[in-house]
């Protein structure tokens, strides 16, 4: 099974979300995570969609499936060579008096997690990353108690040095400038 | 706070619009009619209820300029949309209620964009403060219709109405056509424009680009492939007839000397005297062109996706050929097919653009090659068809005699079953667009309402149903739209008192156990004179004749029952998951 991320980008249009996931239940390809919001420009969202697969061609024409649906502007499918992509994730994790101190010199330098929130009985801590990342810091973090454990999903971007505009059609280049 | 603002807002403007409007401002329900005047609508399918009879109330003052045609089930419309769009090329356009209304018309959605129909649903929907309540007659038509639109999109303010009315006729038809649905909220019907109503027909939209004329470099790859082929095979679908490409066509087999085949829906683009048409092709048609298919060195393909019917086991088909394949749609470029040699963009331009640069040839030998198997299969399944020895009448003898009647020139509308497989083998289609029937969904009970919807769009054409007895009794109620728009449609039944294509595969798939597909029918004459409606009854060879001239005679809706053989069955068949070569002649 490989990963795959696809990116969409679409007007920002009520029911959008729908249109796009139904193209995958349809197709019974699970989502692993999704990620939506507005871009750069105003009235254009985009979603990032990372799902596993064994079929390239598959995700082919899943892609072309997507394009076909009319808000959508334009789709990209991607491998994680092609792509910088991260996911934050925060624990809470229970300190009640006496318990083992967390080793917090280890969580900054090794980890690069950050404590964002004390409080009497908890800390929360952000950790950006790779998937394998974050779940490294949870094999770490685990032997204290773990309250609350929470991902997004993945963002990406391409390392290719094209921006969203020059994904558009060049007619279109003037209505998001 | 808010909501109550928005209640008075409703009760406001549901008093007549004049006794509190600016003269020069409509409101919502009036924008939706004259949206669809600047449309260039004439003819609407629907049926009325609460959440959209603030647009029928605006009808009513618009009658000189619009038909509207009452049908009698929603399916009806939607279908009766359907037949109308095939046969002129227009967006067929149904209006109906929120709730019951709007879901009554997801089979003729659901059949028209698998089909590539295009139409506008203009569906009522509650007013905009009751959604997400579970209203009365509230249901998620948004929600339900995504998977089988083609787009839809939800109006809660009157202002939008033109824009959006505009947007779905240009989404409906352009490209690889096929439904849209719009839901208005009652009170984006009810309230007041706040501009002056404006209509300005959509040519553009930023997110989406049909691509018309095909890039050169793949246009000259197919090319190529062409020429160098020794065995070409064309095969032309629904594509051909959307694009009103069937002149190209011609021209391209007879400058080529290619010869060409026929999906179902494909079927009248080439009139069955072409010297290069060699039939139809997939589950039951024609045995040279199924067997062939395995044998050719290059398929073009035009307009056509590879359904499955068409292809049989996808393993083991075509597996020696070079694929050329000229398709609007993009993503159905390798869907099936791996393409050697896509070309994307409309059928018609993309044979235009092909025609200079492909070499005028001579294939009659591999062209001799179909007539061989044309001869067998005349033998082993046409003849005793067309000239039984049974008691019985066949269905092949109706349809061919009605063939002969008609010079091969009728509209027909054909619906799902033994009957719909009977007329596509033997109707000789003379004239493009003339078969009409529903080939990706196979939806029972969709050649009565598409019927009358055909005659509206081709009134000067003779039309003809033919229907089974199961099919019949799924939209019998059309019978009363036809007899009320007066529409002189005429109605064939094939009755063999069972579903009879079920019963083919039972008997030859399921061991003969004939599970729940006989019919105890009622007397269909009587039921279409109850509805004003004349017909009569044949069960005798002797008198077809008569009884056809009879049919065809009638200037009024006419309902010919035929009493065919009870079990008689389809061939050849590619029975599903067997190779189009192995097709069985019995
Ligand atoms: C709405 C719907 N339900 C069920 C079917 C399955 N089906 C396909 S053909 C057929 C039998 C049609 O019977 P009839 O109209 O009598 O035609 P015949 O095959 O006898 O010519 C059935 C039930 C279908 N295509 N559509």
């Amino acid at each position: 099974m490989t990963s795959y991320t696809i990116c969409v980008f679409t007007e920002n249009t009520i029911g959008i979300l729908n249109k796009i996931t139904t193209i995958f239940t349809r197709r019974r390809i699970n989502i692993d995570s999704l990620t939506v919001s507005e871009t750069e420009r105003k009235g254009i969202s985009r979603f990032t969609i990372v799902i596993h697969h064994e079929s390239r061609e598959a995700v082919e024409k899943l892609v072309r499936q997507i394009r076909k649906v009319i808000e959508v502007l334009a789709v990209f499918g991607y491998l994680n060579d092609d792509i910088v992509y991260n996911e934050i994730a925060m624990f809470k994790i229970s300190t009640p008096i006496g318990a083992k101190p967390l080793d917090i010199e280890t969580i900054n330098k090794v980890y690069k997690a950050w404590v964002v929130y004390w409080h009497l009985t908890y800390v929360i801590i952000q950790k950006t990353g790779t998937e394998e990342e974050i779940f490294e810091f949870f094999d770490y973090i685990k032997p204290h108690e773990i309250l609350e454990f929470v991902r997004s999903g993945r963002v990406a971007v391409s390392k290719s040095p094209q921006t969203l505009v020059d994904y558009l059609p060049e007619a279109e280049w003037e209505y998001y400038q | 706070m808010e909501f109550n603002e928005n209640q008075t807002q409703t009760i406001q403007a549901a008093e007549p619009a004049v006794a509190v409007a600016k003269p020069e401002l409509i409101n919502g329900s009036h924008a939706v009619i004259q949206s669809l005047i600047a449309e260039g609508v004439e003819t609407i399918f629907g049926y009325p209820g609460g959440a959209i009879m603030p647009v029928y109330d605006a009808i009513y003052d618009y009658q000189d300029q619009v038909n509207h045609i009452l049908v009698r089930h929603e399916q009806g419309a939607a279908h009766a949309a359907e037949g109308f769009a095939r046969t002129t090329g227009e967006v067929g356009v149904c209006l109906v209620t929120s709730g019951p209304g709007a879901t009554n018309l997801v089979t003729g959605i659901a059949d028209a964009i698998i089909d590539s129909t295009p139409m506008v649903c203009i569906v009522g929907q509650v007013a905009s403060h009751l959604l997400g309540t579970d209203a009365f007659q509230e249901t998620d038509v948004m929600g339900i219709t995504i998977p089988i639109t083609k787009w839809n999109y939800q109006i809660t303010y009157a202002d939008e109405i033109p824009e959006i009315i505009a947007k779905a006729f240009y989404i409906a038809k352009s490209g690889r056509p096929g439904p849209v649905l719009i839901d208005i909220t009652k009170d984006a019907q009810q309230k007041l424009m706040t501009k002056p109503f404006a209509h300005k027909k959509c040519e553009k939209l930023i997110s989406y680009h049909p691509r018309l004329a095909p890039k050169e470099d793949q246009v000259a790859a197919a090319a190529k492939l062409i020429n160098q082929a020794k065995r070409p095979f064309l095969f032309f679908g629904h594509g051909v007839q959307i694009a009103k490409a069937e002149e190209q066509l011609i021209k391209f087999i007879e400058k080529t000397d290619i010869p060409a085949a026929s999906t179902l829906l494909g079927l009248s683009s080439v009139s069955v005297d072409h010297p290069n048409y060699v039939g139809w092709l997939g589950m039951h048609g024609n045995y040279g062109t199924n067997v062939l298919t395995n044998q050719c060195d290059l398929i073009i393909a035009v307009g056509m996706r590879f359904d499955d019917r068409v292809t049989g086991d996808l393993s083991r088909y075509a597996k020696q050929a070079k694929v050329v394949h000229i398709e609007i749609d993009p993503a159905e470029i390798d869907k099936i097919m791996k393409a050697d040699a896509p070309v994307v963009g409309d059928a018609k331009i993309a044979l235009e653009m092909l025609l200079p640069l492909v070499k005028e040839n001579n294939h009659e030998g591999w062209r001799a090659e179909f007539k061989k198997f044309d001869v067998i299969e005349d033998q082993k399944i046409t003849q005793p068809e067309l000239a039984p020895t049974t008691e019985k009448i066949k269905m092949a003898e109706v349809i061919r005699t009605l063939s002969n009647k008609t010079k091969g020139e009728a509209v027909i509308v054909a619906d799902v079953g033994q009957h719909q497989m009977m007329t596509a083998r033997y109707y000789q289609f003379k004239k493009a667009n003339s078969f009409i029937t529903s080939g990706g969904l196979g939806t029972m009970g969709y050649a009565l309402p598409a019927a009358f919807g055909a005659k509206v769009g081709a009134p000067d054409r003779e039309v003809v149903a033919i229907i089974g007895d199961g099919c019949f009794q799924m939209t019998i109620q059309e019978l009363g739209t036809i007899a009320q728009s007066g529409l002189p449609v005429k109605i064939i039944i094939l009755n063999n008192n069972f579903l009879g294509m079920v019963r083919q595969w039972q008997q030859l798939f399921h061991a003969k156990r004939y599970s729940f597909v006989e019919l105890q029918n009622p007397d269909f004459i009587t039921i279409a004179k109850g509805f004003g409606i004349n017909g009569h009854t044949c069960s005798a060879r002797e008198n077809l004749n008569d009884s056809l001239d009879t049919m065809l005679a009638s200037d009024k809706p006419y309902l010919l029952e035929v009493l065919v053989e009870k079990e008689e069955n389809v061939f050849p068949m590619v029975p599903t998951g067997a190779c189009v070569a192995d097709i069985r002649l019995e």
